[in-house]
């Protein structure tokens, strides 16, 4: 017998005698305490996109906490060169019960939705989908995921294009692992890598404004290549809780975008004497001190300078400028244009929406650190966004788009375009 | 028994005596060793599978339309010329109707007129609206026996001015040349041409018009009435080119 048998044979001989024979040895007096019932819990971390104050977009209804379909951040119709284009507000919730270390956003993928289900096990060629969005390059990698299943194609032949209205993308052929239902996500993990499968795409305006000329009537205006998308500017600006910061776009790492602002006066200018102040209107976008500022009313029209110090940021109601007595009764009606902004993004061929996809696309996202003021950020903070109720639950950001209007330069093939993009938040713990 | 532990203590000496270690470390040692591995293997191998959690969004569909900028012109009770239309470029039509032909004489004193409506059929309103004369060219006459060898273009020759009207056809605004309603002024055919002959130099209009809406002129033309013999059979051949920008 070896040492190990008499030693297994020792412990099982006073384990019977302890159990048989022990169990009287007890002392008559006893005590016991038990805690029962103990548990643990794990948080949540969910998320809730709200565009322009509507209803949150959430992801607990979804099967992977992860929503592609929240509302678009911006739609916009009818947009000219070097005019405002127009903004939208996203309000970003944190809505489960953990803090989340990071915020980040980036351009979506090219995606779609499967619009005919996948059988497992069954080999397809083509991928039946809806809502494509974006430009599938032939040998794209092409993701499906529905809750926790996931399979990955490649793409085919000539690929896919939402702007030839592709409903299906052809693959190489497979056999998923999983079934997939009508709904699932499909994604081009490969996109964005270059101008020719981006997110972002074109295609002619099939409606005009009434009965005015649209995008299809037009000859002059091809969206091979995009072009819509390679002119249109984007800019996001945060504004969580008055403090301002640029995170991408033309100023991007200072308090304000260079974002455009189309507004007017909040009351009537007099021409008695100076005035240091314009009222106006909510701010829709950034007046940096210096610029120049342009009140017209019909064949008047009046500049003023912002004043040394005198930032007014998305929201402000007035600008502070050199003092100057205006030289008409500006009424309430009068526009007021920054023409700085203007002229700056006119010359702007960067902070465009194909760039945005390329560069900052799933492999180039964009955290965001809390905010400490205007400018400033805290690089280090633990919590980018916290719990629900933490009283910093929530993140507002106002994304925008300007067309620029480039001196010299005919825009005319851009006219009765219409390009389609998507911005994808997201939050870890 | 008493021998049995002697045994068991020998073999465990040499154990020891072997590795150099004591008995009762030993396990917790190799124990210890063993969690180690387990949690190395546990941190460089299975990180990467331990799930944090995250929650993801996307405003998806999100979209920006251009207007559009075109117009039509139409010449008296013509069809519409669009800048898009058959025989253009890039928004440019260059094959609109004419204003007068050689078909019609003009005698001196003499005025003709061609109405032409500028209708702003694109989304976009027109910030501006201008005209202006390419070139103006002296010819003869088709047909003409005996061409006097003028030039109605040159300083002394026609007479031209473009008059706004509202859509009934009452006079708004002279453009060119004077007070409305436009009078003939001397030489005011070449004084237009040498003065609004590029996109640069065009005539400015004013705003407008605004989408789905039109500006309505009426050009004028007339040989002086004081005119001499030297611009019989002689024509002059020119166009104007409206332009609207957003």
């Amino acid at each position: 017998m070896t040492e190990l048998k008499k030693l297994l044979l020792g412990l099982m001989l006073f384990g019977a005698v302890t159990y048989f024979g022990g169990g009287g040895a007890f002392a008559s007096f006893s005590a016991e305490t038990s805690n029962n019932g103990s548990s643990v819990a794990s948080g949540t971390l969910t998320m809730s996109d709200s565009v322009n104050g509507g209803s949150g977009c959430l992801t607990v209804t979804t099967s992977n906490n992860v929503n592609p379909a929240c509302a678009a951040a911006l739609s916009l119709t009818n947009v000219a060169p070097g005019a405002f284009g127009g903004v939208g507000t996203v309000a970003i919730q944190n809505t489960g019960s953990l803090d989340a270390s990071k915020l980040s956003f980036w351009a979506s993928s090219v995606n779609a939705t499967l619009n005919g289900p996948l059988t497992a096990g069954v080999a397809v060629g083509a991928l039946t989908v809806s809502g494509l969005e974006g430009t599938v390059a032939s040998g794209d990698t092409i993701t499906v995921t529905y809750g926790t299943n996931s399979d990955t194609f490649v793409a085919n032949g000539a690929g896919a294009s939402a702007s030839n209205g592709d409903t299906s993308i052809p693959v190489v052929s497979h056999a998923p692992v999983s079934p997939y239902a009508i709904g699932a996500t499909v994604t081009d993990t490969s996109s964005n890598a270059g101008a020719s499968n981006t997110d972002c795409y074109d295609v002619k305006t099939t409606v005009g404004v009434g009965s005015s000329t649209k995008g299809t009537d037009l000859s002059f205006n091809p969206i091979a290549g995009n072009p819509l998308c390679a002119k249109m500017l984007i800019y996001v600006q945060e504004i969580t809780g008055g403090k301002n910061y640029c995170w991408l776009g033309n100023g991007v790492g200072t308090a304000m975008c260079t974002a455009p602002i189309s507004v007017n006066l909040s009351a009537p200018l007099s021409t008695g004497s100076p005035i240091t102040s314009l009222p106006v209107t909510s701010l829709n976008g950034n007046v940096k001190s210096g610029d120049s500022i342009v009140v017209s009313s019909g064949s008047n029209t009046q500049t003023f300078t912002v004043a040394p110090s005198s930032n007014a940021y998305y929201n402000a109601t007035s600008i502070t400028v050199n003092s100057q007595t205006p030289n008409f009764a500006y009424p309430t009606t009068s526009t007021v244009t920054d023409f700085s902004t203007l002229g700056t993004l006119n010359s702007d061929a960067s902070d465009t929406l194909t760039n945005f996809d390329t560069v900052h696309g799933a492999g180039g996202l964009i955290f965001t650190a809390p905010l400490l003021g205007n400018g400033s950020i805290d690089t280090n903070a633990p919590v980018q966004l916290g719990h629900s109720g933490s009283g910093s639950d929530t993140r507002t950001f106002v994304v925008g788009l300007y067309m620029p209007a480039p001196t010299g330069q005919n825009q005319n093939p851009l006219q009765g375009l219409k390009s389609t993009f998507g911005i994808t938040w997201h939050i870890d713990q | 028994m008493a021998y049995r532990p002697v045994i068991g203590a020998r073999t465990f000496r040499r154990v020891r005596a072997g590795s150099g270690r004591t008995s009762s470390t030993w396990r917790a040692k190799q124990i210890l060793a063993t969690l180690i591995v387990v949690g190395s293997l546990s941190s460089l191998t299975v990180g990467g599978t331990f799930a944090l959690l995250n929650s993801q969004e996307s405003n998806a569909l999100s979209f920006v339309s251009s207007g559009t900028l075109t117009f039509g012109n139409v010449v008296n009770a013509g069809t519409s010329c669009f800048s898009y239309g058959a025989g253009s470029t890039a928004n440019v039509n260059s094959a609109c109707d004419a204003l007068f032909t050689s078909a019609t004489q003009n005698y001196p004193g003499v005025p003709v007129t061609a109405k032409v409506t500028i209708t702003n059929n694109g989304s976009l309103d027109a910030s501006d609206l201008s005209v202006y004369m390419p070139s103006c060219t002296n010819t003869v006459t088709p047909g003409a026996p005996a061409p006097g060898g003028g030039d109605p273009c040159a300083a002394g020759g026609a007479e031209l001015y473009i008059q706004e009207t509202n859509s009934s056809g009452s006079p708004q605004t002279c453009w060119f040349l004077g007070s409305s309603p436009c009078p003939f002024a001397t030489s005011s055919l070449n004084l237009f041409s040498a003065n609004a002959s590029t996109p640069a130099t065009a005539l400015d209009l004013g705003a407008g018009p605004a989408a789905g809406k039109s500006r309505y002129f009426i050009i004028g033309m007339e040989l002086p009435s004081n005119a001499s013999n030297t611009l019989q059979g002689q024509a002059a051949q020119f166009g104007l080119t409206w332009h609207i920008t957003s």
